[in-house]
């Protein structure tokens, strides 16, 4: 096959897809998702004969054993540069400023190059759109985990790599004559005839190009589809106020915030700065300060809910009420101001309909709209993207009321979205009045609304123009397949949430030559400049007026924002009362959802999002933060339907998690899927993640989970009722990362209420892991690392906030692209073989059906007296003097006692070359297995280190490794090393620049592990817990600091800071304990006397090693 | 056919002992290679594509290393300069020269030279130059005395003992920090270099460290 073609194009792959049939049945397991096996398993079926066999032995005998061949010493060329790129040190990173657009946004990004390969992403620290409160400033630099996953992406080697013309390959040039064509074919007459299907986009360039082409082709369509699209709240805004507004929370100056089904943490629009801002409000530095308040009102169990500290599950149907009940109890709370009739009128009508509420719930209501109004301006109503425009209304009004806009929340300037919908589209391919539709990204065939059959609907389309990064289920169906640059080789622009400017810069050439969204647009309206950095530049010049341009420019790039771009504020008056009550009159209550009227919730995926991360591995290897599948997307019901339904979740012996495949109908129209009992769901409802059951998504996501888009009518884009769930009566194995929920009473989180901790702010300390015992018992031995570390200058320690951290788990995504961290595969992961150094645990507490959640990011402690390091019989994992456990590769010989005796499970080992070889044939020997038609045996001869990865994943796949971290292979123990890399290189830096003076001591807070630089919550610090002021010096010196499993007397230097709530005690669901507590107690554990603060430090010469005790 | 000495009929145990000999003698053999510089590399001088003289430029000429090799104070790697580097001096000096027809075409068409990686690491070593000889450690100490080579020779060994030497005691092996890059200094006497080297051990603050972590990620 030709290497620069891409792969699933020519015949050959046909051809070994066919011959491949009998082996990838094997791997099937029932008809849901499975890894695609079917590239390159050339050799899986080749019969092994015995001539076969011998031939084989011989020759590696051969090979191996005589004249000492393996030792050969290959000659290694060194090849400079004939010119040096100006500022170019080889070896020495480079950083350049850049964004990840997103839907209506961008993520501030600074990227790390190598080489001139882009390797590691980082959020941009210096953009302006910080979260200020009354006292101070706050530096965030954190990212979420699609932005650094998006690295993997660039190097896809499914990504599109080609131009194509109804499936076959046509020349670059010949498609830019084409796009030429139409240009010219489209401009005498208007445009007409000619439809655009774009996805949302913030980019400023793509707007003035829209304008610009408005002008030429005034007749041209513009549609724009999202399947989960954001507008609503632009939209609710600009209705309800009468002006092009959008709402901007600063959740950072909420005192109490109530969410109506707003995932603002994980599913809404710049989730990682909403994460900092509520992480801000709920700072708790010392026990006068209060954290704020979150109420959460529910579907499904999102990461929000997992923090609330009063949250409420209620089917879609019943929260429509409840968002009902809110503002009637609301304008009932503050009569006096608002006494007008038509108010009056308005509350009891929104009174009569929420009536079917029980009142348990309405009085949840009444207490939390107390306790809003008591807050005034310090409040924040948030509503869900999934919830219909009334309930937005509602949510804006009440910020008005409350006083909070200008303070919790800001309306900005938004222009207005003139764009028709997809299914205008649809209406128009099926009159057949389209001639030529350019699809711009997306991925319509697969995502569209069922009911607009869309697959038949594209065909109408005389000729259908696609850009796309992947050749996916689009390009099937489309006449020009144009391959789409990454974000990473691209120029442009983009907004942030406040609307700051900011350049998408690239930092590689087109790997596969695409274009960008912009340049294929100038090129359709026939505009010149055509070249996207020209695009750009003119666009800038444009939005800055005054200055040198090219000084502005440079700077521009240099800091990745345009200082005072921000989208000014507009003040809000208000409200219209007859909105909000035509509002009301439009929407209609659903009936309360029962045993056979389900409730179907469709939601945005946390790790796939709608389906277009779907081929990144990192990603679909992810757990989902609350239920920790990977792998998979599944039916979430609760656990009372699963009762009613009979159905079940079984785990053999903690090896065979299977899960019942149900069949889930809906308006004649029908999946089948494994169920997940999620504890906290709202009965009778079933959450769905949209994302998954691709069919055309690249070697890892094809064929990964089911379709929920197929249930998904246009009419009903959110949430449908009326559904059916039925048994199947087959199982399926799901691969699950933790299918223990419990702590059973083990203070492993450890939290309290707010009222307990001003009580006793040690409380976390006084708590026993160990309740079977009377009191600890003193270490039998000294500290090992109290002898060595006297030459040590620094002493490394980290303290995790659990009052910050929401588990969002960018810190895993990060850490797996700094440390070269393998995907190991969903068969892996079911026997519980996944590699990541740093996870997030979850534990449920309290009831089934509305349990609290706790999240752990959990790593290697770093004991100083590690039990891992004494049962080593070769010595590979050690102690150096500055407190790390480090792992020596080297001396690996894979016992894995050190995994046995870890008490956290931290250390991971590399059962199957992960990094060299395809995950359908990790256990295949290169002896007996071929790869691109080549004897793999062979082609370990001629390059030892590619394993039997196909070519082209290969060659792309080695990019995007770290340089500065070793790929461990097959046999060798790995887990965290507190980014020794980093460590190391930040001691170099300090060091070269201290020459000939003693100045070697790294100063705190100059370099960050890859987990601590990308927690959007800035919940992880790091440091030399040596220095006395040092930031994790005084983390650890925090009342509320302990250290899990301490009765094992390990002295770890990971520490954590207790979780305190913040619950109201006039709620009805009010507990003065956490439930985790609560079962500690039951447990028999004591909540004062615990031994934590009786020892002392065990490290005399350090300052405060392993932090406080 | 088969062979009488081998039949163990006559000599008992000959196979046994015909066998260990012969693993016994690869053993020796591997441990004995093991042992010798050959091992480390010493000794290896391959044929380069330019006949490029050190002992000529940095010898005869005095040019200081990091005029070619910009990138050692501030990057692990001491970059092979770009052909446009060399075309400084030689596009007035032996401009015509047939020795260095590769260099002008390279720097001319674009087109690398590909040079012979003589000083070379195994891939888990984290070696860095800058922080190396922004403390005190002389190029001389693992490379030799490069000026006085014409074709560069892997003299030294850089096996994992001569980076431990060094780090478990670096006094005896400091130097000034002006000295860095002059290949022919030398201390007046073993006991002025063990002073002088105890005293910047002391004002430096250095602790080399000899732990694992310190080049191995």
């Amino acid at each position: 096959m030709n290497r620069t073609q891409p792969r699933g194009i020519s015949n050959d792959r046909d051809r070994t897809r066919r011959r491949n049939a009998g082996a990838s049945d094997a791997n099937e397991s029932g008809a849901l998702g499975h890894i695609d096996v079917s590239h390159g398993l050339g050799g899986m079926d080749d019969v092994v004969t015995r001539r076969h066999f011998v031939k084989i032995m011989s020759a590696s005998c051969l090979l191996a054993g005589v004249g000492l061949t393996g030792c050969r010493r290959p000659v290694e060329t060194i090849v400079p540069f004939t010119r040096l790129p100006e500022g170019y040190i080889h070896g020495v990173s480079q950083y350049y400023a850049t964004a990840m657009p997103t839907r209506d946004s961008a993520v501030p990004l600074v990227v790390r190059t190598h080489e001139g390969r882009p390797v590691k992403i980082e959020g941009n620290a210096e953009h302006p759109d910080q979260p200020t409160t009354d006292s101070q400033e706050h530096h965030h630099r954190g990212t979420d985990r699609h932005a650094q996953a998006s690295v993997l992406s660039l190097y896809d080697p499914d990504r599109a790599r080609r131009f194509g013309r109804n499936g076959e390959n046509a020349p670059r040039q010949q498609a830019l004559d084409f796009l030429a064509s139409v240009s010219r074919k489209f401009e005498p007459i208007g445009g007409k005839g000619l439809h655009l299907l774009m996805e949302r986009s913030s980019s400023p360039s793509r707007g003035r190009l829209q304008s610009l082409i408005r002008r030429r082709l005034p007749h041209a369509q513009w549609h724009v589809y999202e399947p989960v699209d954001y507008d609503v709240h632009r939209q609710a805004a600009s209705l309800l106020f009468g002006k092009q507004v959008r709402p901007v929370f600063r959740l950072e100056r909420a005192r109490r915030i109530l969410s109506l089904d707003s995932d603002f943490l994980a599913a809404e629009e710049n989730s990682h700065r909403t994460i900092h801002s509520l992480a801000i409000s709920r700072r708790l530095n010392s026990s006068d300060q209060e954290p704020s308040r979150l109420y959460v009102a529910e579907s499904l169990y999102s990461l929000t809910g997992a923090n609330a500290d009063h949250r409420l599950s209620l089917s879609p149907s019943r929260l429509l009420l409840l968002a009902e009940l809110t503002c009637a109890e609301f304008i009932a709370q503050s009569i006096t101001k608002h006494r007008e009739t038509d108010t009056a009128k308005l509350a009891g009508e929104l009174r009569r309909r929420a009536s079917p509420l029980p009142h348990s719930t309405s009085q949840w209501a009444k207490t939390c709209v107390a306790d809003l109004v008591a807050a005034g301006p310090g409040s924040l109503v948030l509503a869900g993207y999934r919830q219909p425009l009334l309930v937005h209304l509602i949510a804006h009004a009440l910020n008005l009321w409350l006083g909070s806009v200008g303070r919790t929340v800001e309306y900005v300037e938004a222009p207005a979205r003139p764009e028709l919908s997809i299914a205008d589209l649809a209406a128009e391919l099926e009159a057949g009045r389209v001639d030529t539709l350019v699809v711009l990204g997306g991925n319509p065939v697969y995502t569209a609304p069922a009911d607009l059959d869309w697959t038949r609907a594209q065909r109408k389309a005389t000729t259908v123009i696609r850009l796309g990064q992947y050749e996916d289920e689009t390009s099937a169906v489309s006449d020009w397949q144009i391959p789409q640059a990454h974000y990473l080789e691209s120029w442009g622009d983009a907004r942030t949430g406040d609307g700051t400017v900011v350049p998408v810069q690239p930092l590689i050439e087109p790997l596969f030559g695409g274009l960008t969204e912009i340049e294929v647009l100038a090129r359709l309206g026939g505009l010149t400049p055509t070249n996207p950095y020209e695009i750009v530049r003119d666009t800038f010049r444009e939005l800055c007026k005054e200055g040198v341009f090219e000084e502005r420019w440079r700077r521009f790039l240099h800091d990745g924002f345009l200082v005072g771009s921000a989208s000014p504020a507009v003040r809000v008056g208000e409200v219209d009362w007859s909105i909000l009550s035509a509002a009301l009159s439009e929407t209609e209550n659903h009936k309360t959802p029962r045993a056979h009227q389900i409730e179907v919730v469709y939601a945005r995926d946390t790790r796939v999002d709608d389906g277009r991360h779907a081929n990144n591995g990192w990603l679909q290897e992810l757990p989902d933060p609350v239920t920790k599948i990977t792998w998979d997307n599944v039916i979430a019901i609760s656990p009372k339907t699963a009762k009613q339904l009979g159905l079940q979740v079984t785990d053999k012996d903690g090896k065979d998690l299977r899960a019942p495949i149900v069949r889930l109908e809906l308006n004649g129209r029908a999946i089948e899927g494994p169920i997940w009992v999620q504890p906290g769901l709202a009965d009778h409802t079933v959450g769905l993640a949209l994302g998954y059951g691709r069919t055309a998504a690249g070697r890892v996501g094809t064929g990964v989970g089911f379709n929920a888009y197929s249930l998904r009518v246009s009419r009903a884009p959110h949430h449908a009722t009326g559904a059916n769930l039925s048994k199947t009566g087959r199982t399926y194995p799901l691969a699950c990362t933790q299918n223990h929920a419990s702590m059973e009473g083990r203070p492993i989180v450890r939290e309290a209420n707010l009222e307990v901790y001003r009580a006793n702010s040690r409380f976390a300390r006084a708590m026993d892991s160990d309740t079977s015992r009377p009191a600890r018992s003193p270490a039998l031995y000294p500290n090992p690392l109290a002898r060595m570390s006297t030459s040590a200058r620094h002493q490394w320690g980290m303290s995790i906030d659990l009052q910050a951290c929401v588990g969002c788990a960018a810190c895993v995504v990060a850490c797996q692209s700094e440390n070269n961290i393998p995907i190991v595969g969903r068969e892996q992961v079911r026997l519980h073989r996944e590699m990541h150094w740093l996870r997030v645990d979850r534990y449920f507490a309290g009831p089934a059906e509305n349990p609290e959640m706790l999240n752990q990011p959990m790593l290697c402690q770093h004991c100083e007296s590690a039990p891992c390091e004494s049962v080593c019989p070769v010595n590979a994992t050690v102690h150096n003097d500055e407190g790390l456990n480090v792992m020596v590769y080297n001396r690996c010989v894979g016992t894995r006692y050190c995994s046995n005796n870890c008490p956290f499970k931290v250390r991971r080992f590399n059962y199957f070359d992960y990094h060299r070889r395809p995950l359908a044939r990790l256990n295949v020997s290169p002896l007996v297995s071929a790869t691109d038609g080549l004897w793999d045996t062979k082609r370990w001869w001629h390059d030892p280190d590619r394993g039997s990865r196909p070519e082209d994943e290969w060659n792309l796949l080695k990019l995007v490794q770290n340089p500065d971290v070793t790929v461990r292979m097959r046999g060798v123990m790995e887990k965290c090393t507190f980014c020794l890399q980093r460590i190391e290189q930040a001691k170099i830096e300090r060091k070269v620049a201290a020459a000939d003076s003693n100045r070697v001591e790294v100063e705190d807070d100059s370099f960050h592990t890859a987990c601590e630089q990308a927690c959007p919550a800035g919940a992880i610090v790091f440091g030399n817990v040596k220095s006395p002021h040092s930031l994790v010096a005084v983390s650890k010196a925090d009342a509320r600091s302990y250290q899990v499993l301490d009765h094992l007397n390990l002295n770890a230097r990971v520490t954590y800071l207790a979780r305190v709530r913040n619950p109201n005690p006039a709620m009805p669901d009010y507990h003065p304990r956490p439930h985790s507590t609560e079962e500690y107690l039951k447990h028999g554990g004591r909540l004062e006397g615990g031994f934590s603060s009786v020892t002392g430090t065990s490290l005399k010469t350090a300052g405060r090693p392993g932090g406080e005790r | 056919m088969r062979a009488a000495w081998l039949n163990s009929d006559i000599v008992p145990g000959a196979r046994t002992i015909a066998g260990g000999l012969l693993v016994g003698a690869w053993a020796v053999a591997g441990a004995w290679y093991y042992f010798t510089p050959e091992y480390t590399l010493v000794g290896y001088q391959p044929l380069q594509p330019v006949s490029f003289s050190h002992s000529v430029h940095a010898g005869q000429l005095g040019m200081d290393c990091r005029y070619c090799h910009t990138g050692v104070e501030k990057s692990w790697y001491a970059n092979i300069p770009e052909s446009a580097l060399c075309m400084n001096c030689h596009n007035q000096v032996l401009r015509d020269d047939p020795r260095l027809t590769l260099v002008s075409e390279s720097a001319l068409e674009g087109r690398s030279i590909d040079w012979i990686h003589v000083h070379r690491k195994p891939d888990y070593v984290f070696f860095n130059h800058a922080v190396h000889v922004s403390r005190g450690v002389g190029c001389v100490r693992c490379h030799d005395k490069v000026n006085e080579m014409d074709s560069v020779r892997h003299a030294l060994s850089l096996s994992m003992s001569s980076c431990l030497d060094c780090h478990r005691d670096p006094a005896p092996r400091l130097c000034p920090p002006s000295q860095v890059y002059n290949l022919d200094w030398k201390p007046i006497s073993a006991t002025t270099q063990l002073a002088d080297g105890r005293k910047f051990v002391a004002q430096w603050d250095v602790r080399a460290s000899s732990y694992c972590s310190a080049c191995h990620r």
